[in-house]
């Protein structure tokens, strides 16, 4: 949860990252709270107007096909929207089958590595440790 | 994991725990873009309703309501902001010495130690480097070996 080269794209390039992301939230057909949070986190951090923001979550009861959303989608703000379709992909602790084809469709769209998905999923990983650290942290205040 | 507690306190303390961090943010006497991108990704995530977020967003520009904030918030709360209040007062890559008074106030409501405080500085430092590997990941070669951009 740190600032990101995001802010820097165009604003029609953070919109169409944030669809891919709406897109990406209901893969697997149903919307759990932790994705649902991952969403409007990425969303405030994309810096949309209230508008934009109104209507991707109205698209997340019905989301485009992934290949208009890929059609919008720069080379830079492609990137960050994988990267982050992971992290949202993994919030509810486990990234599934359906998921994972989509994220590989997506990175094959981008061109990227072969291994794309899996260096992700690994970074992915290590922040799952380092954000539940945080949070034992908290915990331990607690007494 | 990224979506932690921080959604199921009630909603007034979410309110409470987004105009702490809009205080943490305006501390220093200016905004920059980082430290807004981190703010509205918090109230994201905190599922703050859209239109209380408006009233929130104003805030910045009423920076004298600490004490009435302090006051009233619950601890499991401060800790939150506490937490995600270190992460923004990185995020223009310094803290201010403004930012950490109000950080250090903050924590004597939580009833935060300074050891306690640091371990929370030293957790920020190494989610900095985990988010840098995130960004230089993102520009994950092309399939030719080159970067894709």
């Amino acid at each position: 949860m740190l600032p990101d080269t995001l802010q820097n794209l165009p604003r029609d390039e953070r919109y169409a990252y944030a669809r891919l992301l709406a897109y990406m939230a209901r893969v697997d057909e149903e919307i759990t709270v932790d994705e649902l949070a991952m969403f409007e986190q990425q969303l405030g951090k994309a810096l949309l107007s209230p508008n934009q923001r109104e209507v991707l979550r109205r698209s997340l009861k019905n989301p485009p096909s992934l290949e208009e959303c890929l059609d919008g989608l720069g080379p830079e703000a492609g990137r960050l929207a994988l990267r982050d379709a992971v992290l949202m992909a993994a919030s509810d602790g486990t990234v599934d089958d359906d998921e994972l084809e989509v994220l590989k469709e997506i990175a094959e769209h981008l061109g990227l590595v072969p291994d794309a998905v899996q260096q992700l999923i690994e970074w992915t990983k290590i922040g799952y440790a380092w954000m539940q650290d945080g949070y034992d942290m908290l915990n331990a205040l607690q007494g | 994991m990224f979506c932690d507690g921080v959604a199921d306190l009630d909603a007034s303390e979410r309110a409470r725990y987004a105009d702490l961090l809009v205080l943490i943010a305006a501390a220093d006497g200016e905004l920059v873009r980082e430290e807004i991108q981190l703010l509205e990704g918090f109230m994201g995530r905190a599922m703050v309703h859209p239109e209380a977020r408006t009233s929130i967003r104003q805030g910045l520009f009423d920076t004298n309501r600490l004490s009435n904030l302090l006051k009233n918030a619950e601890q499991e709360t401060l800790r939150y902001v506490l937490r995600d209040g270190v992460l923004l007062a990185a995020a223009d890559g310094d803290y201010d010495r403004r930012e950490l008074r109000i950080l250090k106030k903050i924590a004597v409501a939580a009833e935060m130690g300074e050891d306690e405080l640091k371990s929370l500085f030293d957790w920020v430092s190494s989610g900095w480097e985990w988010h840098a590997d995130g960004i230089t990941l993102a520009k994950l070669p092309a399939r030719n070996g080159s970067l894709s951009e």
